[in-house]
């Protein structure tokens, strides 16, 4: 039932879109010194329950350490890692006076501007803590240790205890007091939460906004004619259950969730990094294979190990790749799936390069932040040129990481883009291929024959434009090869340039020659087509027993390479004081096993971070905010779980029941969380005006792409055909990105158009993701342009987007293919179409003054429409340039396609309540 | 939450509820400029992998430094206008006509190759108070010198079309970077936020060679790309709505819209991001007025329309356009760059007609051009430029009758003119040979060219970075260039 309101107090206003535009940085900072506040604040007392460890040195940390601790030999003789060292001081005598902020040099350095020298100075509430912890004494939390590792800020006890790096704990499923309306242990958890606050879950929503919601949220596509019969007339108690199984049975449920998992990953179709973009046209294999995936519901852990170290799996190397590949169609997989390592831009390729080393290891540190990013929820490429600022991840874990890719990404050793493929061709292929070649050579040796007759002869008439006398020695000048000629055959050709006659110019002088040549060229192209096409998979592999050294690069330059470490992981993740490390090689193997060792690390069941990262991915994209709501940094300056032990639980439940990922939606869709309702309530948000803990679902925006999906199911274009080669994209006419064959014509370069057969009306996750050519229609609601991956999409209002709304050319083709299909349905019911475009669209049967107020809408245009005189209306612009003329449509049709555009752009058909 | 007592944004608290969410229902980011974030985000990423903010708008942006020049309008007259002919006299070429040109030349069609000179076959008389030598064929321009800087000493040293024009237009020879407009929309955004930040007004004629990449915003955001009006309907891309939905109609369906929207929202009461969509479909439509307002050029006076040409077949449409741009900077677009149909400056043969016609088309609004804005005193803060992305030879290229003769493409040395926005007028800069060919005294690159336009704009062209795959890239493309101080009034 919905009920009418009153519009909203002026008090809830909306949640600023831009509030994550703001620099990360200041916000990150923020949050630093707000926690800092909130931990004094928690344990009750006053200053003195500031120590050095817990609340001085991550200070120190971010801003000194790079001066002062981190490089051998520190800066003015001061080292700042330790309060001791601060009471020892350098060469400017101590710099901290316990008891006395006054005195301490630090201090007075620190507020007079002059440390530290670069970046950004210390906030007031920075210089605050410091002055109150000195005044304090300068406490420690524990006696300090005897030494440090050099150059590094080590690892502290403090930093060891922060949550994210805890073990998972599934805690006890609590008891709730709200059993009428939890259903399942995630209920449990949200409803033990709010009790304190004194909120309850909202009612259930209806059925059909159920229906709408998790049809959008699973598939992607609005519930078909079929899906809503089957769920509303079926009365059990679990028929929400039932229709959550059937469509995480739905194929299209791996294109929606498959798609989630792309942006983390960085999908793209193109090498990106130059102005050229080049595409990879092998690409969306992994992307068919990660959809796949989704919809076998492959064990994650398994199909993390696939990506990371499929080639490993399948005992493949370099070398007998190729062969594996066309010899099984599991190791074939197997490969593919290792094509999420080959998703960063790959720029080494590019001609002329300035610095081809910068480019190599920028793949490399790309890839390993789409690794680090995705899996281990941190930051790690902060890591890079120091020792992490926020983090306890030190300079050199990024480089044992870094090592788990260098036998594959051995910048010494580089492959390029091309040289990465590996051929699916049999060998009956290649023979073929090679014979063809034959034929064609024999073909191009013919034309280059006639190119030297067609030269000559255009040679020879020319020379009869000249004086008898200068056409022997401009002949001989021209015959003679350019390193030969004297100097006076030099000039000769330099003061008679038309002479000059090279293939390139032939046409100029030699129409029909040119013609002639241009017609072989294409018989030899012909000949070649023949050849059996040759297929690729674009894939991750090593060379057989190739391990080269991995160096700690200074300030993150390859050209100050450093010490030697072994490939490894996270050392915090590891026993105190010892970093995580695998073996260099793997003598099972030829390949090193690097990367299947760092894929079962992160999948033994005891890492804390890959599934908690991992719920908290699906959670999002579920509710609209995680339950850690910085899904990629789950560091210092990430935000903390909101349900600490909500996640652990889910997490914890994950892993123990195979790492599927159908069993934890069921888990969350199952629940009342998820099936209440989105409407807001006064009281509630008073208590909790962003709703964090849950006492309504959320509504969302549709992502970009089922926008665009949603209107083709709703118009009936959809082509549902799954998998292959991406749809095309190209510049239309106004440089806008459309669907379509990139072909232009003429030396103005118009678009030619390109029947694509239905292929234009593919789902989004379909269509070419070209990072220099973004869809404009996806590009306009938030779909991530792939600089390296996208742990998280924007959700943006803009005018730029009410516009395609209103005026687009495929907006405006999908509102009259709905129309022409209500009235193919119901001719001449003006109240049945009414009601059936309702259904296409929303979902749900208009209410009575609803049908009523379209009816009059179409009466008062058709009645508009007919009054207008043909000539009223502007044909000039469909005569104009290359513009469609289409037939016009009848004042009923018209009338009829604007009350349809009117409904696919409205808010009901945007949002997902 | 009531964004107005969000402390870390306190400028809200000044804002009035509506203005907020026509400023949210933009798209609206507090990121400030880019390029000088960088220095903030040291601390988070390593210094070699600078990144973008997370999002882009086209909030108008204070530049770095005191500016003389807020837009722009460049009239790109690409095919290459023989300057020999046009504003950079060469007596002794004229005197020497011909005999043999007595070095080295680059032809592009060798085949009617010849080095015979060519001498102009127009006279050239001095104008102004500047005396600058301009030739018979712009008696319009002849009239402005005192407000123009003319330089005489361009060059992209390539002789083919494409690249001089990604050369002049991008700052590198190669196609797929942004354009001009769009680093200057990047990086100070729009005045106005109801038209484009960056208008292209092309030719009916059709689109200059290489089609849209001339406006293509490389690989920064769609949100930077030149935005098309086209002479004709629909004049800009999403923004008018198609010819059959045009008044009434679109009004009828927009208030329907907006009812169900009403509706709707009356049933989520409290949604913020319901009601900003509907705001922003106002603004939408406010768009579509305030263009059609700009591009409607029916209330301009008699005189004005006069002064563009617009009484003449000649000149009307290219007047037209010129007189548009005027309107659009008028109202705050920063940049106007106008086209002209396929080559017609490519004057290989019959330059004797072929050149006067271009001329006649262009003479009269460009110079119009100048002197409306000087009159409306907008030329003092409005660049103007003229020119194109080559010159011609100084010999003759051909065709055997002597009226036939035409010139071949020179990218060693041409003529382009600026007006306003500081630069200084009555000024001739630069020199080519004594032929004409190659620019060799006080040498101006597409690069200086750009580092000179951004120094009038406020901007030093070395900090205006886009961070691409890691890659910090600039419209002068780190290559060597200069702000070339002698052109500007206060320099």
């Amino acid at each position: 039932m919905r009920t009418s309101t009153p519009s909203p107090s002026p008090a809830q206003a909306p949640e600023p879109a831009w509030r994550h535009r703001s620099s990360p940085f200041i916000a990150r900072l923020g949050r630093l010194l707000g926690l800092g506040l909130v931990l004094a604040g928690a344990t009750g007392q006053a200053s003195s329950s500031l120590t050095f460890e817990k609340d001085i040195r991550p200070i120190l940390k971010a801003h000194c350490f790079d001066c002062h601790g981190e490089v051998e030999g520190p800066k003015g003789g001061l080292d700042v890692r330790l309060r001791r060292w601060l009471v020892a001081g350098g060469d400017d005598g101590p710099a901290l006076v316990p008891g006395k902020p006054d005195d301490s040099h630090m201090v007075r350095l620190i507020e007079n501007g002059r440390m530290p020298k670069r970046d950004k100075k210390l906030s007031a509430g920075e210089v605050a803590r410091i002055r109150e912890w000195i005044a304090a004494g300068a406490p420690t939390a524990r006696p300090e240790p005897d030494e440090l590792p050099r150059g590094t800020s080590g690892i502290t006890e403090e930093e060891r205890a922060f949550w994210a790096f805890q073990p998972i704990r599934a805690a006890e499923v609590p008891v709730t007091c709200d059993n009428d309306r939890a259903r399942t242990p995630v209920d449990a958890f949200l409803a033990s939460a709010m009790a304190p606050k004194n909120l309850r879950f909202s009612p259930d929503a209806d059925k059909l906004t159920l229906l709408r919601r998790v049809c959008l949220d699973l598939t992607g596509l609005p519930p078909s004619r079929e899906q809503a019969d089957a769920f509303l007339s079926d009365t059990s108690s679990n028929a929400f259950e039932m229709l959550v199984d059937r469509l995480l049975e739905s194929p299209h449920y791996g294109e929606r969730w498959g798609r989630h998992w792309l942006d983390i990953a960085g999908y793209a179709d193109s090498d990106g990094y130059s102005e050229a973009d080049p595409p990879r046209a092998y690409a969306y294999k992994y992307r068919d294979y990660v959809i796949r995936s989704f919809n076998d519901d492959k064990p994650f852990d398994r199909f993390v190990i696939e990506q990371l170290a499929g080639d490993e799996l399948a005992k493949a190397t370099q070398a007998n790749a190729s062969a594996l590949a066309v010899a099984r169609a599991e190791d074939r997989d197997l490969l593919i799936a290792t094509g999420f390592l080959r998703m960063g831009a790959d720029g080494s390729a590019t001609d002329a390069l300035t610095d081809r080393d910068a480019v190599r290891n920028q793949v490399v540190a790309d890839t390993l932040k789409i690794v680090s990013t995705s899996l281990l929820g941190l930051s790690v490429g902060c890591a890079q040129c120091h020792d992490h600022r926020y983090d306890p991840i030190p300079q050199k874990d990024y480089y044992r990481m870094r090592a788990v890719l260098e036998p594959a990404y051995d910048y010494q050793r580089w492959r390029t883009p091309s040289e990465r493929l590996v051929s699916l061709q049999t060998d009956e292929d290649r023979t073929k291929c090679a014979d063809i070649e034959a034929e064609a050579g024999k073909l191009t040796a013919e034309r280059e024959a006639k190119t030297k007759e067609y030269l000559a002869d255009a040679l020879t008439k020319h020379l009869e434009k000249f004086d008898a006398a200068l056409r022997e020695p401009l002949r001989a000048a021209y015959d003679t090869a350019a390193d030969k000629r004297t100097p006076e055959q030099k000039k000769l050709l330099a003061d008679h340039p038309s002479v000059n006659i090279h293939p390139g110019v032939l046409y100029q002088y030699n129409a029909k020659a040119a013609e002639d040549l241009k017609a072989m060229d294409a018989k030899i192209a012909e000949i070649r087509a023949r050849k059996p096409a040759e297929d690729f998979i674009s894939v991750l592999t090593e060379p057989a027993d190739h391990q080269p050294p991995t160096r700690v690069f200074h300030r993150g330059d390859h050209r100050q390479a450093g010490d030697v470490v072994p490939p490894g992981g996270l050392s915090v993740l590891g026993a105190a004081g010892q970093p995580v490390e695998f073996p260099a090689k793997n003598p099972e193997l030829a390949t090193s096993g690097r990367r299947l060792a760092f894929a079962q690390w992160l999948t033994s069941g005891t890492n804390p971070l890959v599934a908690r990262v991992l719920v908290n991915r699906v959670w999002l994209h579920h509710f609209g905010r995680g339950l850690v709501n910085t899904p990629a940094d789950f560091g210092m300056m990430g935000e903390k779980p909101s349900h600490p032990e909500l996640l652990d639980w889910l997490a914890a439940d994950f892993m123990k029941h195979g790492w599927k990922l159908k069993r934890l939606h069921r888990l969350i869709l199952t629940s009342t969380a998820y099936r209440q309702s989105s409407r807001r309530d006064p009281a509630a948000e008073a208590m909790d005006p962003e709703n964090q803990l849950y006492w309504r679902k959320p509504m969302q925006r549709l992502d970009a792409e089922i926008v665009r999906d949603a209107m083709l199911a709703a118009s009936g274009a959809l082509n549902r055909k799954m998998f292959g080669p991406p749809v095309p994209v190209r510049p239309d006419v106004h440089g806008q990105i459309v669907v379509g064959v990139d072909k232009t014509e003429g030396d103005n370069k118009m678009p030619v158009e390109t029947p694509l057969h239905g292929e234009e009306f593919r789902r989004s996750i379909y269509i070419q993701v070209r990072r220099s050519r973004p869809l404009g229609m996806l590009h306009a609601f938030d779909a991530p342009v792939m600089e390296v991956n996208c742990e998280r999409r924007q959700n943006s209002t803009v005018a730029t987007q009410s516009l395609i709304l209103m005026n687009s050319q495929f907006v405006l083709d999908q509102a009259a293919r709905l129309a022409a299909r209500l009235e193919e349905g119901a001719p001449s019911d003006r109240p049945g179409q009414v009601r059936r475009a309702w259904l296409l669209a929303f979902q749900r049967s208009p209410a009575a003054e609803e049908v009523a107020e379209a009816v009059r809408f179409l009466d008062r245009q058709i009645a508009h429409l007919a009054s207008l005189s043909p000539t009223t209306v502007d044909d000039k612009a469909a005569k104009d340039g290359k513009a469609k003329v289409e037939p016009r449509a009848t004042p009923e049709r018209q009338a009829l396609t604007n009350l349809c555009q009117a409904l696919l752009t409205a808010n009901e058909f945007l949002y997902v309540d | 939450m009531n964004p107005s007592q969000d402390q870390r944004f306190p400028e809200l608290g000044r804002l009035t509820r509506r203005r907020f969410l026509a400023r949210n229902a933009m798209g609206v980011g507090s990121v400030a400029l880019a390029w000088l974030l960088r220095e903030e985000r040291l601390l988070a990423t390593p210094p070699n992998v600078p990144r973008n903010p997370p999002s882009f708008d086209l909030l108008q942006k204070a530049p770095p430094r005191p500016a003389r020049a807020r837009a722009m309008i460049s009239l790109f007259m690409h095919g290459g206008p023989s300057h020999l002919d046009l504003l950079d006299p060469k007596p002794e070429l004229s005197r020497r006509s011909g005999e043999d040109y007595p070095g080295d030349i680059t032809f592009s069609f060798v085949d009617r190759a010849s080095k015979k000179l060519l001498g102009s076959p127009w006279k050239f008389t001095r104008h102004g108070q500047s005396g600058i030598d301009v030739s018979e064929l712009l008696p319009h321009f002849s009239s402005i010198v005192d407000d123009v800087t003319v330089i005489r000493s361009m060059h992209t040293d390539i002789n083919g079309h494409e690249p001089s024009i990604w050369f002049m237009n991008t700052g590198r020879a190669q196609p797929g970077r942004p354009a001009l407009g769009s680093w200057l929309t990047y990086g100070l955004g729009s005045e106005s936020q109801s038209l484009p930040a960056y208008v292209v007004l092309t030719d009916p004629g059709g689109h200059p060679v290489d089609g849209v990449r001339n406006w293509s915003n490389g690989f920064m955001p769609p949100l930077f790309q030149g935005t098309v009006v086209r002479s004709a309907e629909p004049r800009i891309l999403n923004l008018d709505p198609p010819p059959h939905l045009k008044g009434a109609l679109q009004e009828q369906n927009l208030a329907f819209l907006a009812h169900l929207n009403r509706e709707h929202w009356a049933r989520h009461p409290g949604e913020a991001d319901l009601e900003a969509r509907i705001a922003s479909y106002e603004l939408a439509a406010r768009m579509q007025t305030a263009a059609k307002e700009a591009l409607d050029i029916s209330g301009e006076s008699e005189a004005t329309k006069k002064l563009y040409g617009l009484d003449r077949d000649e000149t009307r449409e290219y007047g037209t356009r010129c007189l548009i741009a005027r309107r659009l900077v008028e109202r705050g677009v920063r940049f106007v760059q106008l086209f002209v149909q396929g080559q017609i400056w490519d004057n290989h043969e019959n330059i004797r007609s072929n050149l006067a016609t271009c001329c006649r088309k262009t003479d009269q609004p460009s110079a119009a051009l100048v002197k409306d804005l000087k009159a409306r005193g907008l030329l003092d803060t409005t660049i103007v430029h003229w020119g194109g992305e080559i010159g011609r030879l100084p010999v003759t290229e051909n065709h055997g009758a002597a009226e036939k003769a035409g010139r071949d493409h020179n990218g060693q040395g041409f003529t382009s003119w600026v007006a306003g926005g500081g630069f200084r007028g009555g000024l001739c800069y630069g020199a080519t040979d004594e032929f004409g060919h190659k620019a060799v005294v006080d040498r101006v690159s597409p690069n200086d060219y750009h580092a000179t336009l951004l120094h009038l704009f406020g901007i030093d062209h070395a900090h205006l970075a886009y961070f691409q795959n890691g890659q910090s890239q600039h419209l002068t493309d780190g290559k060597p260039c200069r702000v070339v101080k002698e052109l500007l009034r206060d320099a």
